[in-house]
């Protein structure tokens, strides 16, 4: 329990570092969030200083950052200025998207890249293990935006197989059938999470190779097999089992992407998620929108990792038994 | 030097056949017998309103929706005639009344008009309107265009009658077109320093041809034509916006056939669109121009640049800058050389002003002159100091960036080392404001009035924070420019402008290089009229699409009849 507390006050740290960096380094950018106002020749200085003002973007640095805490407080991220709307209320529009983008895409490619790493494994300096490496070699290296452009054409403009972009059809009714709009979603789903498996796939299967040769050359391994077991009991007991330790740690790292999204896809592909938010928001200096998204992030990336050394703790007692000792250690 | 351009040369006539058309207001003449209406049109576009709240809102894409869900109580006409009220249509006043005198004119309102909750429109609106706009806590950028009213009252319910302090050429189109009428009865409790959080900022209720069916954040933007009065529907029945804040996401969706109109097809698309039979690429003049500017002041001291305070120099690299070769290599037949601070689609513009010629021996004697002298390596110094500067240009414009990459090997031919200081758009304006720059490739996008100029060059403008970056002061300049906004009569407010642009064009604080086309890719299927330069969308209520080109999407939506 005094782990758990811990953990959730050093979390809570983070967060707080992170956001207030971000606070004082986005200001210290370049730029104005009234890029676009400030271009409109009408606007004189006094209606820039009442709109400043309006926004809570008066003052000096610490005056804005003792506004925006006692804001927070009250659990109001601030105005965005670039869409009039409440950063709560845009971070609430584009989470769920992104968790259902990021989650799909995730769960589809940890799954492919864990069974396309196993089958290297299992077919070590064979055919399959030659032409999946050159394939996932590939995957890997191939940059976001251009292989976004590419899937984004090929689907959507050459073969029009799939839409061009969106979360959704602009034209469905309001009243459209829950079946409707689920098979709509899923079609608007296909390109996005087909991008993001090739580029997130891809290393999973490269540490899980990795990992599982590494597990199969092990003494452990080596008696289970002079003790008689059979080779898919100990390739799956003995050896994928502890090999799991190095993609959940990916795992973990690749979490707060469930709320970060991937900024060029979700571009690309015009999904309203939390990548897109958050790439515009910093293109237009929107300060309490980059704030925002930004410690939404931190949070994920807090949980993400907390939930990645419960796992490790459950796959290897190893571990679990270290964090017992930091434990006590720190406790005195 | 060259760059690769995209073979625009067969879209030729097309384009001036079109451009034609355009000039005249009249894109495409809608089939002669009236189609029923119908049919839904997709604008795929990379931005979204900052609000839909008339008096604070700045950004285009807002502009474009307002346009269509609110009116104003008249329109400007298609040659964006400015002065009096020439070329102007009815929209909300059927009828306007002069005061002999001029200093008053009397607005007859449509009867039939109301807000899209059913309300009547009356009188009472026009004067509320009015106090929301002009009052200090809204904040209004329009407030400034404002100021020649001195109030507005209502004689009867359906006349408003607005009171002038002084006669002024541009006093009709200054109340008109800068304010959108507004519902008094739904804004009247409304805290005015805080509407950009009212409920009507994003479901606006106004009393246009289109009212607002649903806006989600980064996705859609529907509007549906407003059916329950008496006054002459829009031809469509739905016009939807869709986001895609990437350009060429936008652009694909229309070349795909999901969406219906891009609104801003780039240069090395247009060969694209032309071979695509479902496409149409529409080209028309816009309100925009480009320039480079010198910033007059040096960067460093805030004292006369040490290069660019010498007016000479300043001529000598625009008689060095060969601007027909930017612009048809940049855009090809897709943009006009700029000829000063305004456009050729403004009532202002000056046909005859002469700007200073293309002629390099020229350039390299004046250049000589101001004791700039070249040296073994060809680059000029004095002093022992380089003629040397550099472009600020944002990098996310390809446009822009050609046009600095040009600028830089034709003012390297008369013995000036620059360097290009590309950077994104928020640290290109933060600098431009801070006047930390040499020389810097900018765009402005104008209204059809001709005050704009007041900020962007005038002396009003200058000084830190200013819109007028080159800090360029010119008493005459000012003077002639006042004088123009001033006088009662077009002619002579003309002929103030275009001494003040002679004025200018001989001081050279900028050289002023393309007016782009607006060059737009839009569904064959789709009959388009009333493309004006300062609003392509203003006559999106009468375009058409006729019954036997109608597609899946252009079917009667279930919920856009309510």
């Amino acid at each position: 329990m005094r782990t758990v507390i811990q953990r959730v006050l050093q979390g809570i740290l983070v967060i707080a570092i992170v956001a207030t960096a971000t606070f004082v380094l986005v200001r210290l950018a370049p730029g104005d969030p009234f890029a676009t106002a400030l271009e409109n020749s009408k606007l004189t200085p006094e209606l820039r200083a009442q709109w400043r003002a309006a926004y809570g973007l008066d003052g000096n640095i610490g005056t804005q950052y003792v506004h925006w805490i006692t804001a927070l407080l009250r659990g109001d991220l601030g105005w965005s200025v670039s869409t009039g709307r409440p950063v709560s209320q845009l971070i609430a529009y584009a989470l769920p998207n992104t968790l259902l983008l990021m989650g799909i895409a995730l769960t589809i490619s940890f799954a492919l890249g864990m069974l396309l790493g196993a089958i290297q494994a299992a077919r070590h300096n064979q055919i399959a293990d030659h032409g999946i490496g050159v394939v996932t070699l590939i995957g890997g290296a191939l940059p976001d935006f251009w292989l976004s452009l590419v899937v984004l054409l090929a689907g959507a403009y050459w073969w029009q197989l799939f839409p061009v972009g969106g979360a959704s059809d602009p034209l469905l009714p309001i009243a459209a059938s829950a079946g409707t709009v689920l098979l709509d979603r899923l079609n608007h789903l296909v390109l996005p999470v087909l991008t993001l498996v090739i580029l997130i796939a891809a290393p999973v299967a490269r540490q899980q190779r990795a990992a599982l040769l590494d597990r199969l050359h092990a003494e452990w391994v080596r008696t289970a097999t002079a003790k008689g077991v059979g080779p898919r009991t100990v390739f799956r007991r003995h050896a994928w089992r502890t090999a799991l330790g190095p993609v959940v740690t990916l795992g973990g790292l690749a979490l707060p992407a469930l709320v970060g999204g991937a900024v060029f896809v979700e571009k690309v592909f015009a999904w309203p998620g939390m990548g897109d938010l958050a790439a515009g928001a910093i293109a237009s200096r929107d300060y309490h929108l980059v704030v925002g998204c930004v410690m939404v992030g931190a949070t994920m990336v807090v949980i993400g990792s907390t939930l990645a050394d419960i796992v490790l703790q459950r796959l290897d007692p190893r571990s679990a038994d270290a964090a017992l000792d930091g434990a006590r250690t720190s406790g005195g | 030097m060259h760059h690769p351009m995209p073979n625009l040369r067969l879209l030729r006539l097309l384009s001036l056949g079109f451009l034609a058309a355009c000039d005249r207001g009249a894109a495409s003449k809608p089939s002669a017998a009236a189609e029923s209406p119908g049919g839904t049109v997709v604008i795929s576009t990379p931005a979204e309103p900052d609000n839909l709240m008339p008096p604070i809102t700045t950004a285009q894409a807002g502009k474009q929706v307002e346009d269509l869900v609110y009116q104003h109580l008249a329109d400007v006409g298609p040659a964006l005639n400015t002065t009096g009220d020439a070329g102007f249509t009815p929209s909300l006043a059927l009828r306007w009344d002069w005061a002999a005198d001029s200093l008053s004119i009397a607005f007859h309102l449509d009867s039939s008009a109301h807000w899209h909750d059913g309300r009547a429109v009356r009188a009472p609106d026009v004067a509320f309107t009015f106090a929301l706009y002009t009052d200090p806590k809204t904040a209004s950028p329009a407030a400034t265009q404002l100021t020649n009213v001195d109030s507005v009252t209502v004689r009867d319910s359906l006349t408003a009658v607005v009171w002038y302090k002084r006669r002024m050429p541009t006093q009709f189109f200054d109340v008109v077109m800068q304010m959108f009428i507004l519902p008094s009865h739904l804004l009247a409790t409304t805290d005015r320093s805080t509407l950009a959080s009212s409920p009507l900022a994003t479901q606006p209720v106004g009393s246009g041809p289109f009212r607002v069916v649903r806006w989600i954040p980064a996705q859609v933007l529907e509007l549906a034509a407003d059916t329950t009065g008496g006054r002459r529907r829009a031809q469509l029945d739905r016009v939807v916006f869709t986001n895609a804040p990437d350009p060429v996401t936008a652009f694909t969706r229309v070349a795909a056939g999901e969406a219906d109109v891009f609104e801003a097809v780039r240069p090395d698309k247009v060969a694209e669109v032309a071979k695509n039979p479902q496409l149409r690429l529409i080209v028309a003049p816009s309100l925009e121009y480009s320039y480079l500017g010198f910033n007059l002041l040096d960067p460093v001291t805030g004292k006369p640049h040490p290069i660019f305070g010498d007016r000479n120099v300043r001529r000598a690299l625009t008689m060095a800058t060969d601007r027909r070769s930017i612009v048809a290599n940049i855009f090809d037949t897709l943009a006009v050389q700029a000829r000063g601070p305004f456009t050729s689609a403004q009532s202002v513009a000056d046909s005859a002003l002469k700007p200073l010629p293309y002629n390099v021996d020229s350039a390299n004697a004046l250049l000589t002159a101001a004791g700039w002298v070249r040296g073994p390596d060809s680059l000029r110094r004095r002093n022992g100091k380089v003629f040397g500067f550099s472009i600020l240009v944002t990098s996310t414009s390809v446009a822009r960036m050609r046009a600095a990459v040009l600028l830089q090997e034709q003012f390297r031919l008369v013995g000036a080392d620059v360097k290009i200081d590309a950077t994104d758009f928020g640290a290109w304006l933060s600098r431009s404001k801070a006047r930390k720059y040499d020389t810097l490739v900018g765009q402005w996008g104008q209204d059809a009035g001709p005050s704009n100029v007041r900020d962007s060059w005038m002396s009003a403008g200058a000084g830190k924070d200013g819109n007028n970056y080159s800090d360029y002061r010119s008493t005459a300049f000012d003077a002639q420019v006042d004088s123009g906004l001033a006088a009662s009569e077009t002619r002579v407010m003309k002929a103030h402008f275009a001494a003040a642009w002679h004025i200018i064009a001989e001081d050279a604080p900028a050289i002023w290089l393309a007016e782009p086309r607006r060059v737009m890719a839009v569904q064959s299927r789709i009959e388009v009229t009333g493309i004006r330069p300062d609003a392509w969308w203003a006559g999106i209520a009468r375009w058409q699409i006729p019954a036997a080109k109608r597609i899946a999407r252009d079917l009667p939506a279930p919920v856009a009849a309510r």
